[in-house]
């Protein structure tokens, strides 16, 4: 089957090319970064140049970035830490107990998805105003606590779910209580699906934008609008400064990398397994 | 041993009561405040029940906001799973082992990024003078190519963000799930003398159906998130040309008039729309 032919050839090359697509843009943006501005406002794009960590320094030395960078990582830390808390509870009940609402339960969770963030960040903003917590790191936690106990609750119900309940009921015979099931057989089995789950909503809200862009303004705002706000700038675009931020931004969420793809085999590998 | 316990009460319970409280509110207030006269700066507050409404369907930018989110939801969510699968069979069919587990991290890649970070990426790779992809354009022309700056050509070009960001990334998981399959229908179908595309045509696509299905649902929900792409690389510019319907809501709520009740009938109506249209979809998938 995998003899040489010149169709094989072409598809080797065409998913060559696709690799090159996935990859090249950010590769660009990292190169660029450290260069000088000369180098990059060029007509023919430069390979060749003297690297500078000038681009770096600047941004970490900068106060805006840096509280952007503080900010993010309190507020995402938080509300991801928040999420599990009261997330991964939830969903060993709605994987392990027969329930009355179960579906709906679920639907409810998957449902928060569909919600357009605009129609959830125009109200919440009155709503803050009123309350004289906008632009707090507080306010923008709970709303972001709402996203992140949905995915962790969407995310986490078939990792309980794989639990062997063998394990389970003989934990039971022993004489453990359910609480003690949960806390002493449950997680630790399900642990390295659950981080899975965890790593997906922290990038989640990372991520997020819209709703960090109308809820904040100065004290509270993100890593996400502070980067954005720098490519909104004028004429004289700071190329070099804009792509070692844009770099910053992207950073803990390629970090993941490894985590997350693990998790998506393991999460398809199960299905084969079923079957 | 799963009965006799308060167990589900007491890690349910609390959980779905603050999700509740936390999903209702905001979205009960947002009706609420649809059907007044609030400006940011104006205290000033008044019931107008549904004239917010009503002046929406006269208000030409909202129905052009509407066609431009229609015509991004059909491209993307089509773009998407045909390329995904067309590169997932692809890598399936003719990659070795190795190569396929080197794409699968590459191809995870873009979806990671922050939509932010990669609508500043391509954002740059279009730009006209010092652009990457525009650059064979320019030497070959001797012309700059401003894709985003043309009107016919900008949402598009906005979408091709999308699709290289969720493409990628499904075609992955087509091929996982290409991998889940059994062997044996496919060798039936080779014995039989089938091409290598009868093969996956006829077999290997309808098996997958039911997972391709849920996948297409994911890309739906996703596709409206596309604010953060539209906002960065053209905001809703040139000239209206990539105004979607959250991108009118913030700038008539936030940049031009502060104008939070009428941008909140515009949340709402997208709310009634995207919940019905997807709890119907959802049951539909779940038969």
């Amino acid at each position: 089957m995998k003899k040489f032919s010149l169709g094989n050839l072409l598809v080797q090359l065409f998913l060559g090319l696709v690799a090159i697509s996935a990859v090249v843009p950010v590769l660009w943006t990292l190169i660029n970064s450290f260069k000088y501005r000369v180098d990059i406002v060029t007509d023919t794009p430069k390979f060749f140049f003297t690297p500078t960590l000038d681009n770096y320094i600047y941004i970490l030395g900068r106060e805006s970035l840096v509280g952007g960078v503080v900010n993010s990582l309190t507020i995402v830390g938080t509300s991801v830490l928040v999420g599990a808390l009261l997330g991964l509870p939830a969903a060993y009940a709605l994987a392990r107990y027969p329930m009355r609402w179960a579906k709906d339960i679920e639907f409810f969770v998957l449902s928060i998805r569909f919600l357009p963030p605009v129609a959830v960040a125009i109200p919440l903003m009155v709503i803050w105003l009123g309350m004289d917590m906008y632009d707090t790191r507080t306010s923008l936690i709970v709303t972001y606590t709402l996203l992140t106990l949905a995915t962790t609750i969407w995310l986490s119900i078939p990792a309980f779910k794989a639990v062997p309940p063998e394990v389970e009921e003989a934990a039971f015979v022993d004489g453990y209580g359910p609480y003690a099931v949960f806390f002493k057989v449950a997680l630790p089995i399900a642990i390295k699906s659950l981080v899975g789950a965890l790593a997906f909503s922290f990038v989640l809200v990372w991520n997020e934008f819209l709703i960090a862009l109308m809820l904040t303004t100065s004290d509270a705002k993100t890593l996400p609008i502070v980067a954005s706000e720098l490519s909104q700038l004028g004429r004289d675009v700071p190329w070099g400064i804009l792509n070692a931020s844009v770099i910053l931004l992207s950073l803990p969420p390629m970090l993941m990398i490894g985590i997350l793809s693990k998790f998506l085999n393991s999460a398809l590998k199960k299905k084969r397994d079923q079957e | 041993m799963y009965h006799k316990t308060k167990l589900p009460a007491v890690f349910v319970g609390p959980t779905m009561f603050i999700m509740a409280v936390l999903a209702f509110v905001p979205t009960l207030f947002a009706i609420f405040i649809s059907l007044q006269d609030r400006e940011l700066g104006n205290p000033d507050i008044s019931f107008v029940w549904f004239a917010n409404f009503i002046h929406l369907f006269s208000d030409r930018r909202f129905l052009n906001s509407i066609q431009v989110s229609l015509i991004w939801e059909v491209v993307t969510v089509v773009s998407t799973m045909v390329f995904a699968i067309l590169v997932g069979i692809l890598m399936f069919h003719s990659a070795s082992t190795r190569w396929k587990n080197w794409l699968s991290i590459l191809f995870i890649m873009p979806v990671l990024l922050p939509r932010v970070s990669a609508a500043f990426v391509w954002k740059f790779a279009f730009h006209p003078l010092f652009g990457l992809l525009t650059y064979p354009y320019k030497v070959i022309t001797g012309q700059p190519l401003d894709l985003l700056s043309e009107p016919s050509l900008a949402l598009m070009s906005v979408a091709l963000v999308d699709v290289w960001q969720w493409g990628l990334f499904f075609s992955v998981i087509v091929l996982k799930l290409m991998e889940t399959l059994s062997t044996r229908p496919f060798e039936a179908a080779r014995i039989d003398h089938a091409k290598p595309w009868e093969v996956y045509w006829y077999v290997a696509i309808p098996m997958l159906k039911a997972p391709l299905i849920s996948l297409t649902f994911v890309k739906m929900i996703e596709s409206l998130r596309a604010f953060d792409l539209i906002y960065v690389m053209t905001r809703g510019g040139p000239g209206i040309a990539t105004e979607t319907l959250d991108m009118y809501a913030f700038s008539q709520g936030f940049i031009e008039s502060g104008k939070i009740s009428y941008a909140s009938s515009m949340a709402v109506l997208m709310m009634v729309a995207t919940t019905v249209a997807f709890t119907y979809i959802w049951k539909w998938t779940q038969k």
